[in-house]
């Protein structure tokens, strides 16, 4: 076990090469030594207690971590099964939209969503909306990994289409990618979308300050509770169809209040602390 | 004879003497005062009627029994009824071992057209929820150099009756009155007639011509005493309420949709040739089972039950959506199937290749089992309908001069395909008991002649229509919870144990 998660978890790109099982042999049980055919490019199957050791140890991992992406991304690929993600590709399955996403199948990168094109659609498009976040965050779509330890196809798709997605959740909230803001996205997603990690995430709460813990107790945890419970299935949201949408009308259709603004809330607190110590400075002088 | 038999026969025979024109005769002389006098009289012509009306004529004991029949529908109709080869009426139903041999007993069965008959030797039976499976075929109980023994025939209710109506015919027309295209308009106690038999205890039917029957007009109402009424009257039993009998039941708010399918040639030859397979998917999510069961040349009968909204929808299906619908059903997942139950139904052109998108686009995505059925390919034009599912059970089967079999005693969720079987051994039990009366010189109307069949049916039925009413129950329970866990382990552990499949696949075969 200690030295499965020895290989397995400081790294988990290094496991790819091991996809080329010997596919002659006979029938045997599934195991180390006999790896089955991946289901899907980039596939890796795993044992049950590689499964286990892969989510404690990118559980870990990216606690001592938290800007480590890929291995929350593990982490969320570990935990979701059973029952998790096969639900919520039952919820998709059970909606018009999501079925037509699952049959599409689309991907955000930054070739299907150029980026020019977004910044020149109006003022609050959801398209717009998400442009101007990602140039805020410096961030790109193009910084999602490849799924590879969920073993049916399609639910790999759904975890990859959540995956991606998560920026535009972003966008529509509004939140930031710093700890308190993703905190706060994190228990709003659990409560959507029931993926083990998003509620997992919620341990690197030890990690906030005590100032802004009790910010995300008072403020966020409860907008997150709100909405996350009365919003509709954000997962089936064709993001490519809406980028024209105005984003508060999608809001309202989904049922999502705008989160308070964190980096606004920040900036008002730091000029405040500034205020104080000039105010104590001039106090002192 | 019975000595009580012998003290009446002359009134019996004043009447019976003169066949058809007696009814006529009595009425222009004194009216409708002393009604003629049968020994049974049944009420109702369908498949339990006629089959205790062929076992009474069949038993060398009983066969001079005078006996009567009465039935709404026309009977000439069932007589000549007939269709092309390739295609089968939509009431079909599943006959046990047991009821196979009853009809052999009674010289029925080689009066069925054999062509219109299907034998299956195995029935897979699955949860659409859990994909926990059993299969029931007598492997176990046979060697391999036998041919594999029958699980259940299949029988149109059609060809079962015309085949009841020609023994009943072979065994000549003395003693027997059939009151076809005619209805019981009144069933009351007769009186104690001065110069006749005293009837004050007897059931009288007044029975005339149906209104929608042209002759209604020409042919007055007759009046008929019954030694032995027996209810063969459906549901909704007019003998039942007469007698004044309780029934208890309740209604599945199911529907089952039926419909004569076409499948396409199985890739696979099935082993041993000629093998045909039966085929049971529970669909938790969507109400009940769907049945796919094996007919002639490549073609099925279909039993869904459902709730009336999925079979309102699925009868307003244009034939290739409809053929979508039952081929996903066997299929795809309750959540796929939930969706397809739902999805509009824009226009002609585009609503049918949009369940079958579906289907085919799913199918991808759904890994299957290796004994699902072959595909149906056709549906037979207007053989698509519907019927509610309900339970019902009369608080006792008996009454003084009155006896009640088949649906008028009885209504069962058809999950195990069980209600006819259920009809027919009321029948072979009722017939003992007349044959036994009539041999002891006792009553066939008496309580005490009646009570063996009372005794021999009620609790076998009960046992039948409770377990069928239990597994409708367990299997209505959507999602993976506890009881979908429950029943799935009970399946799979009955599946391995041969013994005590063995035991529940004889309890279904005797169960009729």
């Amino acid at each position: 076990m200690s030295v499965l998660a020895r290989q397995i978890a400081p790294s988990a790109r290094l496991l790819t090469p091991v996809t080329t099982a010997p596919a002659c042999l006979l029938p045997r049980h599934f195991s180390v030594l006999n790896r089955p055919q991946p289901n899907y490019p980039g596939h890796i199957p795993l044992t049950f207690i590689e499964r286990g050791a892969l989510a404690v140890g990118s559980a870990v991992g990216s606690l001592i971590n938290p800007r480590r992406g890929d291995l929350i991304a593990t982490l969320g690929e570990a935990t979701a099964t059973p029952y998790f993600i096969y639900r919520l590709r039952d919820a998709m399955l059970s909606d018009a939209t999501g079925r037509r996403i699952l049959r599409d199948r689309p991907r955000i990168t930054s070739s299907t969503m150029p980026l020019p094109y977004l910044r020149s659609l109006p003022e609050n498009s959801v398209g717009r909306t998400y442009a101007a976040w990602l140039d805020r965050e410096g961030v790109s779509p193009d910084t999602r990994s490849q799924v590879q330890y969920i073993d049916n196809e399609e639910c790999a798709y759904v975890m990859q289409r959540y995956r991606e997605c998560h920026d535009f959740y972003h966008a529509v909230t509004g939140l930031p990618i710093f700890v308190e803001g993703e905190l706060a996205l994190k228990a709003f997603e659990f409560l959507n979308t029931l993926i083990p990690m998003t509620g997992l995430s919620l341990f690197a709460m030890v990690r906030l300050k005590p100032a802004e813990r009790e910010r995300f107790f008072s403020l966020h945890l409860p907008w997150a509770v709100r909405s996350g419970l009365a919003s509709k299935e954000l997962i089936n949201v064709y993001w490519e169809e809406v980028l024209e949408k105005n984003v508060d009308e999608l809001r309202r259709e989904l049922n999502i209040e705008a989160p308070p603004d964190l980096r606004e809330i920040r900036r008002m607190i730091r000029r405040q602390q500034k205020e104080e110590k000039q105010r104590m400075g001039q106090q002192t002088a | 004879m019975s000595a009580s038999r012998s003290a009446l026969r002359p009134y019996v025979c004043s009447s019976c003497r003169h066949g058809v024109l007696a009814p006529r005769r009595r009425f222009s002389s004194k009216p409708a005062q002393n009604p003629e006098i049968y020994d049974v009289v049944c009420v109702g012509g369908g498949p339990a009627g006629l089959g205790l009306l062929a076992a009474l004529r069949a038993s060398p004991v009983t066969s001079k029994l005078k006996v009567a029949l009465v039935e709404s529908q026309d009977l000439d109709k069932a007589r000549s009824w007939d269709l092309p080869t390739h295609e089968f009426s939509n009431r079909v139903s599943s006959l046990t071992p047991s009821s196979v041999a009853f009809l052999r007993r009674i010289g029925a069965l080689e009066l069925l057209d054999t062509d219109r008959v299907q034998d299956y030797q195995q029935m897979q039976v699955w949860d659409g929820e859990t994909g926990s499976k059993i299969s029931f075929d007598w492997a176990e109980e046979t060697s391999p150099f036998e041919d594999p023994r029958t699980v259940a025939t299949m029988t149109e209710n059609a060809n079962l009756v015309r085949a009841l109506l020609s023994r009943i015919e072979a065994s000549g027309d003395e003693n027997l009155k059939i009151f076809s295209k005619t209805t019981v308009s009144s069933i009351e106690n007769g009186s104690d007639h001065p110069d006749g038999p005293d009837l004050s205890a007897w059931p009288v039917l007044t029975v005339a011509p149906s209104e929608a029957s042209p002759a209604s007009t020409s042919e007055p109402p007759v009046r008929i005493a019954a030694r032995l009424l027996v209810g063969a009257d459906g549901i909704n039993s007019p003998v039942r309420s007469f007698a004044d009998i309780a029934t208890e039941g309740w209604d599945y708010n199911r529907h089952g949709v039926v419909a004569t399918l076409a499948l396409s040639d199985s890739e696979a030859p099935t082993f041993p040739a000629g093998m045909r397979t039966a085929f049971q998917r529970f669909l938790p999510a969507l109400g009940g089972p769907i049945a796919l069961l094996p007919l002639p040349n490549n073609h099925a009968t279909l039993v869904w039950s459902t709730t009336p909204e999925h079979a309102a929808y699925l009868k307003s299906l244009p034939p290739n959506a409809f053929i979508s619908m039952v081929n996903a059903a066997f299929r795809l997942s309750m959540t796929d199937l939930k969706y397809m139950m739902k999805m509009k139904r824009v226009g002609e052109e585009e609503e049918v290749n949009q369940h079958d998108a579906e289907l085919t686009w799913r199918l991808q995505h759904t890994p299957q089992p290796n004994h699902i059925p072959p595909m149906v390919t056709g549906v037979q034009e207007r053989s698509v309908a519907s019927f509610p599912l309900r339970f019902r059970h009369a608080s006792t089967y008996i009454s003084p001069r009155v006896a009640l079999i088949g649906d008028a005693a009885h209504v069962i969720h058809p999950l195990a395909g069980q209600g006819l079987n259920l009809g027919l051994g009321d029948v072979a039990s009722l017939s003992n008991t007349i044959e036994y009366a009539v041999t002891h010189g006792m009553d066939v109307g008496d309580l005490l002649s009646l009570e063996r069949y009372s005794t021999e049916r009620w609790g076998a039925n009960a046992k039948v229509g409770g377990v069928c009413d239990l597994l409708h129950k367990l299997y209505n329970v959507p999602g993976q919870g506890p009881v979908a866990w429950g029943r799935s382990l009970g399946l799979n552990v009955i599946d391995r144990l041969p013994f005590v499949k063995g035991f529940l696949m004889r309890q279904a075969e005797g169960g009729a």
